[in-house]
């Protein structure tokens, strides 16, 4: 029973992780190839204050929260005003910094050999009602008027920028939101297996993310959410070599970039969120 | 002591040049960002290894023999994974996932075959260093900074004096128009990826030399981004000024104390920012803008 309580719980945090992939790459078209490195501050933030100073859950994963907003402040503010392609690039520079600092701030974090003795804060239901809460916060998120912008950014910069949409302030609000959420996917983390090293957070993991959005449909929150839950807990039941999951994923998201790009579920949201909330049902285009 | 951490800085910026060059063939013609280019770095430089132990071959036949190996494998990701979305019109984020997708692919095959252990290259040179006058040189630094030196003249040589590479600038500017021009798309762009896997396969016998060969080596690409951005995207020149400026700087802060080489990396990525601020535009000046 205990182990699969444990796949649960990291399926419900991959589950949060993922849904910010969903709102940065998804909705907003911006490739983070460093978002990996946002969970490490989420999660080295509250995991250092909750063994240094031994604070209650929720101010430490609310501090790992501001960490998160502002790195992804420091980040976005020279580069999200330009092409996409220089978020893309930064974000990559940015994941080996912080495994550099963290790696070389051993006095605070425990460098390579890791953080240890995190207490043990996150519960399984802890995980599961705030991947459910973060599920409909992006939900509606999308379906807001700050959704809508991002989505027209997604599709054309120029057509949006004269309909009148900030382009830049939409890019970063959305890197901003995003972020917060990869960090506390951190901060639950870092508190669930008491113990986070800065090799856990490499490039590997951001590009897997991307892999996992594509692999359920760029344009629904469905797709994401299912695909992580099937990706994250099929491996654990099936036990397959691990060194073979990210080839398969890989091999599978290729196929269906050539072949049918829009993903497994397209366009596709389950109708169950436009019945739960009737005031949402007109608006379906994603 | 300035002079020799000049030459040494060159030395490793030329490296970074073939990688950041490689990046901005690609961006130049198809204006995305090709992350597989990692990937390509890895498994050339097992592949080189393999060449070098299994076959024995001398230090220039290793290269000349790796250099084509990267090619194929380069017009074999062009292949798979770009082929059929410039045939479908796909937007540009299609050709990013795509190639983020191959990047993760040929790391995680080459974890796969070769598994997480760490190989060494075989040493190629019978003498580390030659002293001239006060200097002394590696032996590795500097034929590493010739062959740089000379593959890039060639490339140049290629892009400006020839017809062909008039053809690759005309496919840089607009693709339609140079079809209508008479110029073989597929075929340009199959060349221009075979070039980029050259330079890439050079390149990763270049960086198993200088580290051990480990399955995440193609991550050392985040040194051709920082160039290009340095540099200027798209722009070949800026990337080779950008990675040799790079070079330079990450030779001399490994020297400054508090620094090192553990935190250069910081370092280096703080001045990216900061340079993005004052000169987005990079050294070349120029920005892409996308068109309506």
């Amino acid at each position: 029973m205990g182990y699969y309580l444990s796949v649960l719980t990291f399926t419900a945090i991959t589950v949060v992780s993922i849904s910010s992939i969903y709102v940065i790459t998804g909705l907003t078209g911006l490739f983070s190839l460093g978002q990996a490195s946002f969970m490490a501050v989420g999660a080295y933030t509250s995991g250092v204050l909750l063994v240094r100073l031994g604070i209650p859950f929720a101010l430490a994963a609310t501090a790992g929260i501001l960490g998160g907003l502002a790195a992804a402040w420091v980040v976005g503010v020279p580069t999200l005003r330009l092409r996409r392609d220089y978020i893309a690039l930064v974000t990559f520079g940015f994941g080996e910094a912080i495994i550099a600092i963290l790696n070389n701030t051993t006095d605070l974090t425990g460098g390579a050999m890791g953080l240890v003795g995190i207490p043990q804060r996150t519960t399984t239901w802890l995980a599961v009602f705030s991947a459910a809460a973060t599920v409909l916060l992006v939900r509606n998120f999308k379906y807001s008027r700050f959704g809508r912008q991002c989505i027209a950014v997604k599709n054309d910069e120029i057509a949006a920028g004269s309909m009148g949409v900030n382009v830049s302030r939409t890019k970063m609000l959305a890197f901003l939101f995003g972020s917060a959420l990869t960090a506390f996917a951190g901060a639950l983390y870092g508190s669930y297996t008491s113990y986070v090293e800065p090799s856990l957070f490499a490039w590997g993991l951001s590009a897997e993310w991307i892999i996992i959005v594509f692999f359920g449909g760029i344009n629904s929150l469905t797709g994401a959410v299912v695909a992580a839950v099937v990706l994250s807990t099929l491996p654990e039941i099936l036990r397959f070599a691990d060194e073979w999951r990210i080839v398969v994923y890989s091999v599978i998201v290729l196929v269906i970039l050539n072949f049918r790009p829009s993903g497994v579920f397209g366009e596709f949201e389950l109708p169950i969120w436009a019945t739960i909330k009737k005031g949402f049902s007109h608006v379906n285009q994603g | 002591m300035f002079a020799q951490q000049l030459v040494n800085g060159l030395s490793l910026g030329a490296v970074y040049s073939l990688i950041s060059v490689g990046f901005a063939l690609v961006f130049n013609i198809l204006k995305f960002s090709n992350f597989s280019q990692g990937g390509l770095l890895t498994v050339s430089a097992y592949l080189g290894f393999l060449v070098a132990t299994r076959l024995r071959l001398s230090f220039a036949m290793t290269l000349l023999v790796t250099g084509f190996l990267g090619g194929v494998v380069a017009l074999v990701i062009e292949r798979l994974a770009f082929r059929r979305l410039r045939a479908q019109n796909s937007p540009v984020i299609y050709y990013f996932v795509s190639s983020i997708t191959m990047g993760i692919l040929l790391e995680n095959l080459i974890t796969v075959f070769f598994s997480s252990n760490f190989y060494a290259y075989p040493r190629f040179f019978q003498r580390f260093v030659i002293n001239l006058g006060p200097f002394i040189l590696s032996v590795t630094d500097l034929t590493m900074l010739g062959i740089s030196v000379f593959s890039l003249s060639v490339l140049m040589f290629v892009l400006y004096g020839t017809p062909f590479g008039t053809a690759i600038r005309a496919l840089s500017m607009d693709q339609n128009t140079a079809r209508l021009m008479g110029v073989d798309v597929d075929f340009a762009i199959a060349i221009t990826f075979f070039v980029v896997g050259v330079f890439g396969g050079i390149g990763g016998v270049f960086l198993g030399i200088n580290y051990t060969l480990y399955p995440q080596l193609g991550q050392l690409i985040v040194k051709g981004f920082i160039a290009s951005v340095i540099g200027g995207l798209g722009n070949i020149l800026g990337a080779v000024v950008g990675a040799l400026l790079l070079g330079v700087v990450e030779v001399v802060l490994v020297g400054v104390p508090g620094v090192g080489s553990g935190l250069s990396p910081v370092v280096i990525f703080l001045l990216m920012l900061v340079f993005l601020i004052l000169r987005p535009q990079g050294i070349a000046g120029v920005i892409i803008k996308e068109k309506a």
